[in-house]
């Protein structure tokens, strides 16, 4: 708190300054007169719901984006962003919500792509590496300057991608989700790293969903809805309640569902499990209707044990058994048919089909049951569909357009609606609501609840701390591909998490 | 009552704008129109069943080519396929003896093995599909050659001949229409309405979460190419009967023709979209642009220079499909930019926004 009193201290000039920005595309306003200030040395974090205009904003700022109206002010002086060349001589840099790394490269390249040093007509390599090198010092990670990007996880990946914002000459720091995968010691470590920024007089503008690390590294927060600017507040006079009650315009009175916790035999068990993957012999059990919640930092073998299951990693050895019949599940078609489902962490990538409408996406998992001798039933398809469409709640032209002009809360859905027409017996939720809005993680928790309420098992895989901690029953905290620790819900605090899954490195 | 019929009417115009065949419809209209009215000769009755009949064999080759470019792959062999075929029904029939119900029979599981092929080493033995085909395009040739010894085979079979030039019996339209339309028909229900159709467009759109939603990728892979390969076959034996001959140079550049109508018919070479009703268009707009600089006597060579230009015009519109969707909005863009002091031109602005970036807040944000 001193820290943040101290940063507030500065309150200079303003480095930037939007007055009543616009930006229409077909269809949507994205931004609708959107007014706001920028100071050095402060952190302002920009909130609001999926479609509520924060990527654009950005991209406006970062260049990407020319508004339809409305003025950019650069420390008093009226400028036109055309390309993102003209955003970065402006002193903008900006870490963006996908990466913009080329996985070939090496990491060093990547750091210093577009303006990498010369001497002469030739490259200089090692100026190339002292400046990764460099750039990584201050953000305290080691990662090795000249091993390619497309090796590295995606926790390293997502540090390359911040050494590439942090070493440039800037005045103004963009971070558009920086936290998406990371742990939370790693986020911890940001945070500190985000306040020094902010500290050696640079402005911060911080895009998060994550509303408690808003709250907890943003000096002020400005609040978008449907483009347009809800409010602008001083981050010491708001609680998440507060935020969230500005982002959704109505009274959320539970940021989370209430779980009665079920109890009985188990009806997934899982011994020793072993894969390419990384699960290191991992043993849990989990009983019908019951919410397992892996917590572990990126990297742990959480993801790798939810490959395992699913039959996506090759499994070296140990047994998985659902309902006391032991299930071999080499690929994930084997899986599937043993009643196992995969929500994935990035369901752009591995989810969804963007040539696809809705119907065609949620019946791909299990078409046998549409099918009347070879001929698939077309009108039981959409049938069916609707029906799932109608209790998921999922809004958007669903039954006819391309599931990718969805919003990332309704794609989730989608994802989630198969696996309920499939009728899995045991669900793995990774990551299910990263990216999502507040309101669609909330109805996603609701149909979590009814997963479990169905006799499901279901293991939840969430860097949410909070989340997990309100909608498992149970957490096993993972650690190096194995579970190093289990605890019913209510035995374990945030904080417990946090300390327990890092653990490994802290060492 | 009329809202129902209007919201069904919008759905259908939905999914039709959807399946892309809407425009290739109005370019091959639009390319007839343009031939009816500088050549007296182009809606001649007689010029119009050579069009046709000219046609079938194309269009018979190029399904195959949509589905193997539904899965986002592609088949360059497919016109050395056809000669290869050519050349060994005429010599199974003509020179081993062999009926003609047999020889077809065993041209077709030919296609299918040779089509195997390409599609086992392409998906399972990991060698990029254009590379290996590039490959079996040269070595199907040059087996045909290796076979005659590089001269054709004429006068192979009157009954074979048959095959081309009977006429469906009643109705009078000639067979080519008949296995168009019966095998457009059987390969549009496949795609549309079957377990395997759909796998080949959840492969060709995202070939990860096909795999994660139980699909075995590469068998659906090595499957579009055995069908290409059985179209390939089916062709080489239309041409075989056309002609009562086989020979090692017959259906240079088919493949091209193929592709070509695939894409003018709306298949993106990304996979994933396309239908074969839009490559029913593509192929005839093909063979009357053809048949229109014929019937103007336009040299050889500028034709072949000519259906080189449409091959690149159709893959330049795949590419470019989602920018060109834009333009609208562009021009829009730009007169505002004109009317506010010191503003430039607006081409080059957009360049990274929607169009060029697929992850960009159209899809991220709404």
């Amino acid at each position: 708190m001193a820290d943040r009193r101290d940063r507030l201290g500065v309150d200079s000039e303003p480095i930037w300054e939007l007055r009543g920005v616009s930006k229409a595309f077909p269809g949507v306003q994205a931004l609708d007169q959107v007014s706001l200030t920028l100071r050095l040395g402060e952190v302002h974090a920009l909130v609001g719901e999926n479609g509520s205009g924060k990527s654009t904003l950005v991209k406006c700022l970062a260049g990407v984006h020319e508004p339809d109206g409305g003025d950019l002010i650069h420390q008093g002086d009226f400028v036109r962003l055309r390309d993102p060349l003209a955003a970065r001589d402006h002193g903008v840099a900006t870490f963006h919500q996908e990466f913009s790394l080329v996985p070939s490269l090496s990491v060093a390249e990547n750091v210093c792509l577009g303006r990498l040093p010369a001497r002469g007509p030739m490259i200089d390599w090692n100026a190339a590496r002292d400046e990764a090198r460099r750039a990584f010092a201050e953000l305290e990670v080691n990662v090795d300057p000249d091993a390619p990007v497309g090796v590295l996880s995606v926790a390293d990946q997502q540090f390359v991608e911040l050494a590439k914002a942090i070493s440039q000459e800037m005045s103004l720091l963009i971070l558009d989700e920086p936290t998406a995968a990371l742990g939370p010691a790693e986020v911890e470590r940001l945070h500190r790293i985000i306040a020094r920024t902010a500290r050696q007089g640079r402005a911060i503008l911080y895009i998060s969903h994550r509303l408690d690390e808003v709250l907890s590294v943003a000096d002020r927060v400005t609040v978008l809805k449907d483009g347009r600017l809800v409010a602008t507040r001083d981050v010491a006079e708001v609680t998440i309640d507060d935020v969230i009650r500005l982002m959704v315009g109505a009274d959320l009175d539970e940021h989370f569902p209430d779980r009665v916790a079920p109890g009985g035999p188990a009806r997934v068990e899982v011994r020793d499990l072993w894969s390419d993957g990384g699960a290191r012999g991992a043993s849990f059990e989990i009983a019908r209707g019951e919410i397992l919640g892996l917590a572990g930092i990126a990297g742990s073998g959480r993801t790798a044990i939810a490959r395992a299951l699913f039959g996506a990693d090759r499994v070296h050895s140990g047994e998985l058994r659902i309902d006391d019949q032991v299930v071999r599940a080499r690929t994930p078609r084997a899986a599937i048919a043993a009643g196992i489902g995969l929500i994935p962490e990035d369901r752009k990538a591995h989810g969804l089909f963007f040539n696809l409408a809705g119907p065609e996406n949620i019946t791909i998992i299990d078409l046998a049951q549409l099918l009347r001798g070879p001929v698939l039933r077309l009108s039981e398809e959409r049938t069916r569909s609707r029906q799932l469409v109608e209790k998921l709640r999922i809004a958007g032209n669903v039954m006819d357009g391309s599931v990718q002009y969805l919003s990332g809360g309704n794609q989730q859905k989608v994802v989630l609606a198969r696996w309920l027409f499939a009728k899995a017996r045991l669900l793995i939720l990774d990551e299910p609501t990263q990216g999502v809005d507040v309101s669609s993680k909330l109805e996603i928790y609701h149909l979590i609840n009814e997963l479990s309420g169905a006799g499901l098992a279901l293991v939840l895989i969430s860097s949410d701390f909070a989340e997990l901690l309100a909608m498992s029953d149970r957490i096993a905290v993972v650690r190096d591909g194995r579970i190093v620790h289990t605890a019913p819900r209510g035995s374990l605090s945030e904080h417990d998490l946090v300390e327990m899954a890092a653990g490994g490195n802290a060492a | 009552m009329t809202a129902q019929v209007a919201s069904m009417g919008s759905s259908l115009g939905r999914r039709a704008l959807r399946s892309r065949w809407i425009g290739p419809l109005l370019v091959m209209l639009s390319v007839a129109t343009l031939m009816a009215l500088t050549t007296d000769r182009f809606l001649h009755p007689r010029n119009l069943a050579n069009v046709s009949l000219q046609m079938a064999i194309v269009a018979i080759v190029a399904i195959g080519a949509t589905i193997v470019i539904l899965t986002a792959q592609i088949d360059l062999s497919s016109g050395s396929l056809v000669a290869l075929v050519t050349v060994l029904t005429a010599g199974v029939i003509k020179n081993v003896g062999l009926p003609v119900p047999t020889a077809l029979a065993l041209m077709l599981l030919l296609g299918a093995l040779l089509g195997l092929v390409n599609g086992f080493f392409s998906t399972y033995g990991r060698i990029p599909p254009f590379i290996f085909t590039l490959g079996t395009l040269s070595i199907f040739r040059g087996l045909a050659f290796l076979y005659t010894g590089g001269t054709p085979i004429f006068s192979v079979s009157p009954q074979l001949n048959r095959v081309f030039y009977a006429r469906l019996p009643l109705l009078e339209i000639p067979m080519p229409f008949v296995y168009v339309l019966v095998l457009y028909s059987g390969a549009a229900l496949y795609l549309r309405s079957t377990k395997g159709g759909r796998q080949i467009y959840a492969v060709g759109g995202n070939a990860a979460a096909a795999r994660l939603s139980g699909i075995n990728v590469n068998r659906v892979r090595t499957k579009a190419f055995v069908i290409a390969g059985v179209t390939g076959a089916l062709g080489g034996i239309l041409m075989t009967a056309r002609l009562d001959s086989g020979s090692p140079n017959y259906a240079q550049g088919m493949e091209l023709m193929a592709i070509a109508a695939a894409v003018i018919g709306g298949a993106s070479l990304f996979g994933g979209t396309g239908s074969v009703a839009g490559t029913l268009f593509g192929a005839m707009t093909i063979v009357i642009v053809q048949n229109g600089l014929n019937l103007h006597g336009v040299a050889a060579a500028w034709q072949s220079i000519s259906l080189g230009a449409i091959i690149a015009a159709a893959v330049a519109v795949d590419m470019w499909r989602s920018e060109l969707g834009s333009v609208p909005r562009r021009l829009a863009a730009g007169l505002r930019g004109r009317a506010r002091p010191g503003a430039g031109p607006a081409e080059t602005r957009d360049a990274a926004g929607p169009a060029g970036d697929p992850d960009s807040l159209v899809t991220k944000e709404r």
